[in-house]
């Protein structure tokens, strides 16, 4: 075979596997279907979202939970029908905010009625009660707790275990003394004119002992003051008065809900 | 175990006002406060040469599922956080819960200021009994796989239809993975419907799940002791 007779058939063998690469291959079972119908498929376009690595809950010993009262209720001395009445529990507090109630725990009856033991804002302080699930709403949680030392003068606000506000504060005159015990912060206060309570006052289950016909039914509030050279003292009618730099600080760190321990 | 509408656990009617807003009712509102809220959103949806409408359209779709995850996400923490789910579900709140949570931190990201405020719920002692979460779990499960499914094919955007689409088969599995535990089948028929919004938003309200947000706050003048 001469050179031009091989780089003929060269040729032609080239030729004629185009053609057949022309004709068959849009028909090859191999292709690809966008291919096949001359169509070229874009990129998968990125998710929009991001979805983060989920995040388990973290448990610390520090977390406690308030419900809201949804209607008027009988807190009972156990979990029964049966059992005697502590106290009523209304749907408002006198401020007219939702009244809530701390949750200590709960139990089912017999009858299979889950029942939910809670702390009371009623005199005698300290008391609780417990009350049908149905008579309560929407559940909350807190990481904070509020403690008074009566005896230090001081107010320090733990999240978990660590004190994240402490501040001096004036307590109540010894005839008019405040409350120990554990209570919880009920509603706050704010934008009124008063400079007697400074700029914000929370209210708490705690109530006075000795005054108990005062307005409003003598609960104890913690607020502001406009005489803070005499905190630290005991200078109060039982209120926990701030500094008014202190409890607008408190006003940012502590909700609603959280628990307040005075001794 | 038979289908469940939730009917029997809810009864007062927030979420349809939650669901209305992102749906109908109020939806011009919402569609103003996507157009300022969402910007971002809405740029990183529109593919070039879409309409506003479209993009509005696609933030209101993400409102719609977010408040979805609301529901999830709320249902499962506090179930956790009471501890009242014992035994072999002990795990179902805080496995589950982790999740939905996510679900709500990626779509709330992408809404930014356009996103719905989470209501508050009350779910009626259902996350403190054991039979009664596990038949909610199951109904919730059941409803976001639905859910997303019913919106699919509306969404404009391929990048926000590839992100709902790995977030339903996510809510799929959990419904299997409840279903299973309840000693339902896990899955029953060989093609899932999806739901529409107006459905979605009837089967929530019935359950009155979402309530008013407690009144904290006052503006009056104090009458503690002093």
């Amino acid at each position: 075979m001469t050179a031009l007779t091989r780089a003929f058939a060269v040729a032609s063998t080239a030729i004629v596997a185009a053609v057949i690469v022309v004709l068959v291959w849009p028909h090859s079972p191999a292709s690809s279907p966008a291919a096949a119908q001359g169509v070229t498929l874009p990129a998968s376009p990125r998710p929009a979202l991001q979805v983060p690595r989920p995040v388990l809950l973290s448990h610390s010993a520090g977390t406690s939970y308030w419900a809201s009262v949804r209607r008027g209720v009988l807190a009972r001395a156990a979990p029964s029908r049966r059992a005697w009445v502590v106290s009523p529990l209304t749907t408002a507090t006198p401020e007219g905010t939702t009244n809530i109630v701390l949750v200590l725990g709960r139990s089912t009856d017999r009858a299979g009625r889950l029942w939910v033991h809670v702390r009371l804002p009623v005199l005698p302080n300290g008391q609780t009660g417990w009350v049908p699930r149905e008579a309560l709403g929407v559940y909350g949680a807190v990481h904070t707790h509020l403690v008074v030392d009566l005896e230090g003068l001081t107010a320090t606000l733990l999240r978990g275990k660590r004190a994240v506000l402490r501040a001096p504060v004036g307590v109540g005159e010894p005839r008019w003394p405040t409350p120990t015990g554990e209570f919880y912060i009920r509603n706050v206060l704010t934008r009124f004119s008063s400079p007697f309570y400074g700029p914000v006052a929370f209210g708490t289950s705690a109530r006075s002992s000795v005054l108990t016909d005062w307005p409003g039914g003598g609960f104890i509030g913690i607020h502001g003051t406009d005489l803070p050279q005499l905190l630290p003292g005991r200078v109060s009618h039982g209120c926990i008065r701030l500094r008014n730099e202190d409890i607008l600080r408190l006003q940012k760190l502590m909700p609603v809900g959280t628990p307040v321990t005075i001794r | 175990m038979p289908d469940l509408t939730l009917d029997e656990l809810d009864r007062d009617g927030a979420i349809r006002e939650t669901l209305e807003e992102v749906s109908g009712d109020t939806r011009a509102a919402f569609l103003g406060k996507a157009a300022v809220g969402g910007a971002a959103l809405l740029g990183a949806l529109a593919a070039p040469g879409r309409a506003d409408a479209a993009a509005a359209s696609d933030v209101a779709i993400l409102n719609y599922a977010l408040t979805l995850e609301y529901l999830q996400s709320s249902f499962y923490t506090e179930a956790e956080r009471l501890g009242a789910i014992k035994g072999k579900l002990a795990r179902i709140p805080r496995q589950l819960g982790s999740v939905e949570r996510a679900h709500v931190s990626a779509i709330k990201g992408a809404l930014g200021r356009a996103a719905v405020k989470r209501p508050a719920f009350d779910f009626k002692g259902v996350t403190e009994n054991q039979t009664k979460f596990l038949k909610t779990a199951v109904a919730f499960e059941d409803l976001g796989a639905a859910a997303y499914k019913g919106q699919a094919a509306r969404i404009k955007s391929p990048a926000l239809l590839a992100a709902a689409i790995s977030i339903h088969s996510v809510e799929a599995r959990h419904a299997a993975w409840m279903r299973f535990l309840a000693g339902a089948t896990p899955a029953a028929t060989a093609f899932d419907e999806g739901k529409s919004i107006p459905q979605v938003r009837s089967i929530v309200a019935s359950t009155h799940f979402i309530a008013a947000h407690p009144k904290k706050r006052a503006r009056r003048k104090p009458k503690y002791t002093g």
